[in-house]
């Protein structure tokens, strides 16, 4: 079974991903601040994690580049999920070493599509 | 033996509190090139309470993470007016981080914030006003839930009403209720919106699903 | 509370709501598993506090100004009493990984010098020390300075003598028992004189941070099971603190349940086969 680090400090927000992501298969790990995402991303091994940009303790765009820096044990792709639609907010995700980037709301359709095309997974 | 006793005080480096430790040797020492001696002096800084203009500039310009941290906890134990209003302005910078820690610092600091939440939560820019909703989450304010309600009844961003719903999941009570079952209706039925309302009106209720 | 009411109960919505701000608060997580355990203190308190049901003593929790409720929930959710060997995959990090690194970079003619706040009654530090002795191949090789501090002068005292029940040795295995203590009558063990002296004992609140300042180039400090006691604001006061007593490198343990990801992103992540333990920048 594939597994996902969903990292959000909303818990509302991480339900939702969760819900959609065990719906298909998909076994979920959660995060509730950006600095607590990379102690669990560090402590195990995940295919796939699921990003909010602004979160105390750690911004997403930090989480995102300290573990691009263990490429050993976080290899998966990123979906980085903002609130925040300027173009440069998208470019700082991929410069910090985001797969994509999209904006919220994600409909549940949407955020399957890709999850399946990052993880080559085709799901049930 | 191995194990030896020694007083637990080590001479080792210096700290660099032998510079002086005045109020204006102080705020020299802020802008200093070394990020030690910078740190030390914001932690230094909070016997000078009136230096909270300064440390908030110096906060808006400084790059080191460890002096950064220093300025907001000496911030922190300051508080007051001078220091909010110090700090709500860095809210709108580009800078993720800096934007994030304000909204940390803000929320250690309820009475000296709640003065400003009314305006704050009717900003034009909606990622100011989920910043706010932000700030909100945290803070012990007995009107924080009347105050959540109000912008789900009137906010037009779905993402602002979205953050406010998130944590009404905590603060939210029976009377929330009615207005949470009216939202997903004002934004087009929106899945996201939808799961959001139902799982915050089942934590105010207690029911299980 | 009116004998006749029926105990209240707590769903297990409320339970999930109760865990997630509990968790937001302290960092501490409670599995599904835990369910009773954790409805049993939260019943207990709702009675306590004439609360009459979750509801209302969720909404007093959650916006007491004082955070007291917080505190007395705090303390009946977690373990209060210190023992020798608590948590010992720490100390096994600290021989394996730890040390190991630190050596490396370190002349044979400079100590190594481990701190342990809070000690309590010393169970800690002087656990620390036999594990020293016992599992680190090089400890001959260094001169290791332990120190010991805590905010209650009664109880480092007690430290200092160095007298245990049956309780507090009750992980230890029997052989470091009898190698390192002496049985006294009424079934109290005492450390042996060669430890008591290898520690020096001393009495510091981690708050304040001008009596921190004496506490410097620290290699390693064990933090453990205190910081989840305090306030957010207490909190990042202590990790400034113990930033400015390590080394650069130097590195921090906290207990089991605690986590810097509540506090501070001042350190590094560190992930050791051992444990996770938090890194000063070099
Ligand atoms: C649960 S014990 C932890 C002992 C040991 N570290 C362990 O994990 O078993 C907590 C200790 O923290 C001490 N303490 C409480 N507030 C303190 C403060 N501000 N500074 C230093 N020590 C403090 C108490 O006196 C108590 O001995």
């Amino acid at each position: 079974m594939k597994r996902v680090l969903v990292i959000d400090d909303a818990t509302t927000v991480r339900l939702y991903y969760r819900q959609i992501l065990e719906a298909q298969g998909f076994a979920v790990e959660e995060a509730g601040n950006g600095y607590e995402g990379l102690e669990k991303a560090l402590a195990g091994q995940f295919d796939l994690y699921v990003v909010d940009v602004n979160m105390p303790k750690m911004d997403g765009y930090t989480l995102v580049r300290t573990i691009r820096q263990e490429p050993a044990i976080c290899a998966g792709p990123v979906i980085m999920i903002s609130t925040e639609t300027q173009p440069q907010d998208a470019n700082a995700a991929y410069l910090a070493g985001a797969n994509l980037y999209l904006h919220k709301p994600v409909r549940p359709d949407t955020l399957m599509l890709y999850v399946r095309l990052l993880t080559g997974e085709r799901g049930s | 033996m191995s194990l030896v006793k020694k007083n637990h005080a080590s001479s080792g480096n210096a700290d660099h509190r032998h510079l002086p430790r005045d109020r204006a040797g102080l705020l020299r020492q802020l802008q200093d090139a070394s990020p030690d001696i910078r740190r030390w002096a914001a932690l230094d800084l909070a016997a000078f309470p009136d230096t909270a203009e300064a440390l908030c500039a110096r906060l808006e310009q400084e790059t080191g993470l460890p002096v950064r941290e220093a300025l907001l906890t000496t911030l922190i134990k300051i508080g007051g007016n001078a220091v909010v209003k110090g700090l709500m302005p860095l809210l709108r910078s580009e800078d993720a981080t800096l934007r994030n820690e304000v909204i940390e610092a803000l929320q250690q600091l309820p009475e000296a914030v709640s003065p400003y939440m009314e305006t704050m939560l009717r900003d034009p820019d909606p990622d100011y006003r989920i910043f706010s909703i932000n700030v909100l989450a945290n803070l012990r304010h007995p009107q924080a839930p009347a105050w959540l309600q109000a912008v789900i009844e009137r906010d037009a961003d779905i993402n602002v009403c979205a953050s406010a719903v998130d944590v009404l999941a905590e603060v939210g009570g029976p009377e929330t209720v009615p207005v949470l079952t009216g939202l997903p209706g004002r934004f087009d039925n929106d899945p996201f919106m939808q799961f959001c309302v139902q799982a915050t009106i089942r934590r105010i209720q207690g029911h299980d699903a | 509370m009116n004998p006749s009411e029926p105990t209240p109960a707590i769903s297990a919505e409320e339970f999930r709501k109760f865990r997630d701000f509990f968790y937001r608060k302290t960092g501490i997580h409670f599995e599904d598993t835990k369910r009773y355990f954790v409805d049993k203190r939260l019943i207990e308190r709702i009675q306590a506090t004439d609360s009459d049901n979750f509801r209302n003593y969720f909404v007093m929790l959650r916006f007491q100004a004082s955070g007291e409720e917080l505190q007395a929930l705090i303390n009946l959710m977690t373990v209060n009493e210190t023992y020798f060997f608590r948590e010992e995959y720490q100390f096994r990090c600290l021989v394996n990984s730890i040390l190991p690194e630190i050596a490396q970079r370190k002349g044979r003619d400079e100590p190594i010098r481990i701190w342990s706040v809070p000690s309590s009654s010393g169970e800690e530090p002087y656990s620390l020390a036999i594990y020293l002795l016992e599992h680190w191949p090089r400890v001959d090789e260094y001169d290791i300075e332990l120190v010991a501090s805590d905010i209650d002068t009664s109880i480092l005292e007690k430290a200092r003598q160095g007298c245990y029940d049956k309780r507090a040795v009750s992980h230890l295995p029997e052989p470091l028992l009898r190698k390192y203590f002496s049985a006294l009558p009424n079934v109290q063990y005492q450390i042996s004189d060669d430890l008591r002296h290898s520690v020096e004992f001393t009495q510091v609140n981690i708050t304040d941070l001008s009596q921190m300042r004496g506490y410097r180039d620290f290699d390693v400090v064990f933090c453990r099971n205190l910081l989840i006691y305090f306030d957010d604001t207490s909190r990042r006061v202590a990790a400034e603190a113990l930033f400015n007593a390590l080394r650069p490198g130097g590195f921090i343990c906290l207990g089991h349940s605690e986590s810097m990801s509540r506090i501070t992103p001042l350190f590094k992540v560190r992930k050791f086969p051992e444990a996770i333990v938090y890194q000063k920048p070099r």
